[in-house]
């Protein structure tokens, strides 16, 4: 079995959906109330392959919502409630999805493995990153010559480019696609300083910069909704893929020749009959989904139960090269710019 | 093959000190005070909890003697929790305590006058040991380390008791749920304002209200899946905790 933990992405959807779903007491509850609600789990589901395998899985909601972010304690605890409800109901391998990664990560939730009689289990979890970093690699390598970007020409900076994600990108764009000129953004300047290292190469400089060299900018880091961005500055035509969370690029830069794409979302090649991706907010909810949702099921599919995708920094080319080869294999593609765009000469 | 390595070795792996929290001062006045009250509800909740499984065996003479053992477990409760204030040279509000279980006392044993033996199980078997295992959960993470050892023993025991219940009231769930749904809401909500009342006093003891009522919550939810009701059967019990 393949689990999927998520959320809801704000307070007020989170209440509708619990009507829809007849979980009325948290439904009419405060915030107060949600932040002691358990995880739910919300829906199974049986899904088969491009090459014929079937798997069962379970999408749990930790009744976790964003406005929660600022009370520590709550949200430790509703990632690592759901975490317990997933082993309890023996899923082998979870995706941490939305939120729920970042919180693991970053308040660093190693440190609490006993939830009651429960010890988890670390192997039955993945971050889904692997995956998310291949996605998005291929989405620019696919991508870009639609909008007339020539990415073996082409400056590209990745923004966040230490992080989990970011440096996992960064590799494969200097290894396997070969891409004009790589520039990195990052707050922290050792990290960046090491990663430059490690590739033998790229421009660290900072977001204005980068900005206004880049042909293609990827985001795998979330922006604050404050920061001013000079559209003008921008090169033409500008490939935007969007892969941090929660997906807000958008609001940020509109204009002609400025191309913006959901980073890290995959498609399924089937509808698969479940509700679950109608509360992630996917345009098409029967096939889309993040790519760290998938990448549990793909997991699932080759029978590889281990925390794939764990800790920070330790994704290889390696890695993203099985993840990627078995996503094709069962039927996941990388969802792309709408069709409608003219393609124009590279 | 490295692509299917695990990262089980990882260095991020967490450091053999698990679930670091920063524990109370346990020899404040203020904290004794507390623990007076805190200690005295959980020896008269164990005390209630033999009385109760005696008086359900009465109900379930086959089940006699399996409900006598569960009773008997519930003493050696008692006397751990007494050393425990011993420990802390805390004299325990009795008083204080047979007035914080009294209405549920008398729910029960209204329910047991009148042979209603859903709502005894409910009310012992499933609300009182829900709200133990939650409680005993959140103390065990704040606890002095006397208690700690004391409780982590103490709150496997009570898993036993909910199972008991969870079981018998699955069984007979085709008959009994019309009673179970009453006295859920007569009952969950004394559970609620119990909970509220001993917010203070658990804040303390640096148990967060919050962390209770949503452990309490997931106990509760757990045991109501457990007996086969669904997910809007148990939103809708549910609910009694909030209205």
């Amino acid at each position: 079995m393949f689990g999927l933990i998520g959320h809801s992405t704000s307070f007020e959807d989170a209440k509708r959906k619990a009507s829809l779903l007849g979980f009325d007491h948290i439904a009419d509850g405060n915030l107060d109330v949600w932040c002691t609600a358990p995880p739910q789990l919300v829906e199974n589901v049986e899904v088969k392959s491009a090459v014929g395998i079937t798997i069962e899985g379970s999408y749990i909601d930790s009744c976790f919502v964003p406005e929660m972010l600022s009370r520590f304690k709550t949200a430790r605890r509703k990632v690592l409630n759901a975490m317990e409800l997933a082993q309890k109901k023996g899923i082998n391998i979870t995706a941490l999805g939305g939120f729920t990664s970042i919180i693991f990560e970053n308040f660093n939730l190693l440190q609490h493995k006993q939830i009651r009689n429960t010890s988890l289990n670390w192997e039955r979890f993945t971050t889904g990153n692997t995956h998310t970093a291949w996605v998005i690699c291929r989405q620019l390598e696919l991508n870009a010559p639609k909008v007339g970007i020539d990415v073996h020409k082409a400056n590209v900076a990745v923004v966040g480019a230490t992080g989990d994600i970011g440096s996992a990108v960064c590799r494969w764009l200097t290894s396997k696609t070969g891409v004009g000129e790589l520039i990195m953004v990052a707050r922290q300047q050792d990290p960046l300083l090491a990663l430059q290292k490690e590739l033998g190469g790229g421009q660290i400089k900072t977001l204005d910069e980068a900005l206004a060299l880049a042909d293609i900018v990827i985001w795998v880091a979330s922006m604050p909704k404050t920061m001013e961005i000079d559209i003008s500055k921008l090169k033409k035509p500008c490939l935007m893929i969007d892969g941090g969370y929660p997906k807000n690029l958008d609001e940020k830069f509109k204009g002609d020749d400025i191309h913006i794409l959901k980073g890290g979302i995959v498609q399924f090649f089937n509808d698969i009959g479940w509700n679950m991706m109608e509360l992630a907010e996917m345009e098409n909810p029967q096939r889309e989904m993040f790519a760290c949702f998938a990448e549990a099921m793909i997991l699932e599919f080759e029978k590889c139960h281990t925390n794939f995708s764990w800790g920070r920094n330790n994704i290889t080319l390696e890695k993203m090269e099985f993840i990627g080869a078995a996503s094709e294999k069962h039927g996941f593609s990388a969802i792309g710019l709408d069709k409608n765009i003219k393609p124009l000469p590279v | 093959m490295q692509t299917l390595e695990s990262n089980k070795n990882s260095n991020l792996e967490a450091s053999s000190d698990e679930n670091v929290v920063n524990l109370p001062d346990f020899t404040t006045d203020e904290y004794k005070d507390a623990y007076s009250r805190i200690n005295a509800i959980v020896i008269e909740g164990e005390q209630e909890a033999y009385d109760n499984y005696i008086s359900i065996a009465s109900l379930l003479p086959k089940d006699s003697e399996e409900l006598t053992k569960l009773a008997k477990m519930e003493l050696k409760h008692k006397r751990g929790f007494i050393a425990c204030g011993k420990n802390l040279s805390v004299e325990a509000d009795m008083v204080f305590a047979k007035e914080f279980f009294s209405k549920l006392h008398g729910n029960f044993q209204t329910a047991l006058e009148n042979e209603n033996l859903t709502t005894c199980l409910l009310i012992q078997a499933i609300l009182i040991e829900a709200f133990a295992i939650s409680a005993y959960h959140v103390y065990i993470r704040v606890a002095d380390p006397f208690a700690k050892k004391i409780t982590q023993g103490v709150v496997n025991d009570e898993y036993l008791h909910l199972n008991y219940g969870e079981k018998w009231l699955k069984d007979n769930l085709h008959t009994c749920k019309n009673e179970l749904i009453a006295a859920n809401k007569a009952n969950l909500p004394l559970i609620k304002k119990m909970l509220d009342q001993v917010a203070e006093d658990a804040a303390i003891l640096s148990m967060d209200k919050e962390e209770l009522m949503e452990e309490f919550m997931i106990a509760y939810q757990d045991a109501l899946l457990e007996m086969g009701l669904d997910n809007r059967e148990i939103a809708r019990m549910a609910m009694a905790a909030i209205v």
